[in-house]
């Protein structure tokens, strides 16, 4: 930070504010001091001028020389300076005060007034007053202000230096306080500098003060952890998607390449179209299914909600797989739940669902196996579960199958592209239920149910948030039990 | 000639729907946006209209729909979209659309859901109780069928898959209508699955010794060929 900057900081602005203001306070205070210790100062010479005339005025002629002489003996230096004069300004006793013409010349009387006098070589500032006595004798009482004079300018003199003082405080208070904001907001600018650079693994200044700037630190920083997080996601995701979309490009620029080198007679060229038209559909078919996970994540779908029949949708995915059981051999049954299974939700996405998983687990049962789809609703929970007779999961892979292209080992030589269970987990999440592989004895059970609330028998959806991210890979918390 | 209106404004997507019809022995006429299109389906009576949902500068698919059906115009509307919310397509056909097909799609799939559309227009079905194609005889209310007077026993799904082939006999039907009309779920199509069922449905259809009556249409689907 330069000094320079200091003028355009809100803290140093702030401070100088609150200087100025309080430092026309302070004016109008040491202002009105002076004042009234002045006038009080004035206030008690007039007294005493007063006081004097009472004294001398009912004094006869002759004791008032003498008294004046013998005054003139005692105040040498013109302290308290009380003369006589005649009527026409000389002196007849009293101290050798030489009262300039021009104050003769309009002299009030009984009423107190400053006046200069010049007395041995300088000016001397009195306070004086006169009285007329009977006899047209003026007699003239005065006192020396000087000290009065430097008391107030001593006065005057603490006053500006403890204003220049409080200046320098002021301002010097004003350029730390602006500096320290400066130095933690430089400090911030510089932090957010490099998260904007790409590095994420900043995170804002926080000095335990636990003042607003750092609670707003700490605000900021969980969201750049959030952020973090996403944008480790998003790389996974991508990630993913480049590598298995890689392969299968490959093989079909390896087909097409090929066919050009060798084939030769029509019906070679015909086949090599053919071949590639496949993997060209088996490709939009994976992009087709990546976007649907997408969209089911983002949660628009929800519109398309309806009291669904869990109990239809499962016999009809049962049934609809029934062909597919009997040619491999395995027995798949649906076993009736107590009463109608009502959830809220989309039954498309719902007989997606539960049709991906019974192909799931029909893909996995050798023959002779069983395939169980049960719906439920019981105390405290809704929804339906699918067990089969298969190897099951392990427990090490049960978050990870629901991965967007996640081929666990066993499956590398099953058809499929990866994203079935992903598009289920994203299901269970569009409609707030939970998703949990267990296993069954033996095989693998998948449940996915949603908990009831107390007062019904369906939980409203809104208050489920949609998923933080069109990219969030685990569905609900998953319990793996083994 | 089947007269078709392509309004699409991807003029590469347009090319490949345009060549894709051409070959299917479609004439066709392109527009690239929706004021284009509602001119051009002024100016020339077409037999069915491919319409882009989501079209630029002002009037999008939708809006051209309504203005065309406003208009008293009764040709069968396909419309082609990005959305495949259940809503989006419940928007569409409300609209006054006939059908709703979402991209990234197969174009034997467009032109086969087009026959569909354009069969339709012309013999519009009456509500009768038996559907006859070839010796295949079915009675809807009894819920029976006989081949050439043998009774055919079928579970209740492979009923209405015979109903729906029988209803567009010598017609492609894609697995993706299949399963839109028979099963009545919208959602991907578990192809293999679907494969099964029409096996199983042929099994029983089908005479020793003699040919196929359900024939699979590489790439596309399935036809019923039902000789007399």
């Amino acid at each position: 930070m330069r000094l320079s900057d200091l003028p355009r900081r809100t803290s140093f602005r702030l401070a100088l504010r609150f200087f100025l203001l309080f430092g026309t306070a302070s004016v109008a205070l040491c202002g009105f001091l002076y004042w009234e210790t002045r006038n009080y100062v004035i206030g008690r010479v007039d007294d005493w001028l007063a006081h004097e005339q009472s004294i001398f005025s009912p004094v006869d002629r002759d004791t008032l020389l003498q008294r004046l002489n013998a005054h003139l003996m005692s105040d040498p230096t013109l302290e308290r300076p009380i003369t006589l004069f005649d009527p026409s300004g000389g002196r007849l006793a009293g101290s050798q005060l030489s009262v300039p013409s021009s104050i003769w010349a309009s002299m009030p009387f009984e009423t107190a007034f400053r006046f200069v006098a010049p007395e041995s070589g300088h000016t001397m500032l009195f306070r004086g007053m006169a009285h007329r006595r009977p006899s047209g004798d003026i007699l003239f009482v005065a006192r020396d202000m000087e000290a009065a004079h430097e008391f107030s300018e001593v006065l005057i003199r603490a006053f500006i230096a403890g204003g220049v003082i409080t200046i320098l405080l002021g301002l010097a208070g004003a350029a730390a306080v602006g500096a320290d904001s400066v130095r933690r907001i430089d400090a911030v600018t510089r932090a957010v500098q490099l998260i904007v650079n790409g590095d994420l693994t900043e995170r804002l200044p926080v000095d335990g003060r636990m003042d607003d700037l750092d609670r707003l630190a700490e605000v900021i920083n969980g969201m750049i952890g959030e952020l973090e997080r996403l944008m480790h996601e998003v790389k996974g995701v991508c990630d993913n998607v480049a590598h298995d979309l890689r392969t299968p490009l490959t093989r079909l620029l390896g087909g097409l390449e090929r066919a050009r080198r060798r084939a030769a007679s029509a019906e070679e060229y015909s086949a090599a179209v053919d071949e590639a038209i496949q993997d060209t559909r088996d490709l939009l078919q994976t992009f087709a299914a990546i976007l649907r996970i997408s969209e089911v994540e983002n949660g628009a779908r929800r519109a398309g909600f309806t009291d669904a029949d869990l109990s239809a949708v499962l016999t009809d995915a049962v049934e609809l797989y029934e062909p597919m059981a009997e040619a491999k051999q395995v027995r798949l049954q649906l076993l009736p739940a107590d009463a109608p299974v009502v959830i809220r939700g989309d039954p498309n996405l719902l007989f997606e669902a539960v049709g991906n998983l019974i192909d799931n687990a029909l893909k996995f049962t050798s023959s002779g196996g069983t395939v169980t789809v049960a719906g439920f609703d019981r105390e405290g929970a809704i929804g339906f579960e699918i067990a089969d007779t298969g190897p099951g999961i392990p427990v090490q892979e049960r978050d990870a199958v629901l991965r967007r292209f996640y081929r666990s080992e066993a499956s590398r030589q099953t058809p499929g592209n990866g994203l079935g269970l992903a598009l289920v987990a994203a299901v269970v999440r569009l409609h707030g239920m939970d998703l949990e592989i267990g296993a069954a004895t033996p095989g693998c059970r998948v449940t996915i149910s949603r908990r009831k609330s107390e007062d019904g028998s369906r939980r409203a959806v809104a208050q489920h948030p949609p998923s933080r991210s069109d990219f969030e890979i685990k569905a609900g918390p998953i319990k793996g039990i083994a | 000639m089947t007269h078709v209106l392509v309004v699409e404004d991807d003029r590469q997507t347009a090319a490949e729907i345009t060549a894709a019809l051409n070959d299917h022995g479609f004439a066709v006429d392109h527009a690239a946006t929706g004021r284009e299109g509602l001119l051009k389906a002024a100016a020339e009576t077409y037999d069915a209209i491919v319409l882009d949902r989501m079209l630029p500068n002002g009037i999008d698919g939708l809006g051209v729909l309504s203005t065309l059906r406003a208009a008293g115009m009764d040709a069968p509307v396909l419309i082609l979209s990005a959305l495949s919310a259940v809503d989006e397509r419940v928007r569409g056909l409300r609209a006054g659309g006939d059908d709703y097909l979402t991209k990234p799609f197969d174009f034997l799939e467009l032109t086969a859901r087009l026959d569909v559309l354009l069969r339709r227009q012309s013999a519009p079905q009456p509500r009768e109780t038996m559907v006859r194609a070839g010796k295949l005889e079915m009675d809807l209310l009894s819920h029976t069928v006989r081949l050439g007077g043998r009774v055919i026993e079928l579970l209740p799904r492979e009923f209405l898959l015979l109903e729906f082939l029988m209803r567009h006999v010598d017609q492609v039907v894609t697995r993706t209508m299949l399963f839109e009309e028979v099963w009545n779920y919208r959602s991907v199509e578990p192809t293999n699955v679907i494969d099964m069922h029409i096996s199983k449905l042929r099994r029983k259809l089908d005479i020793e010794g003699a040919e196929t009556m359900i024939h699979t249409v590489r790439g596309a689907g399935y036809r019923l060929h039902a000789p007399e």
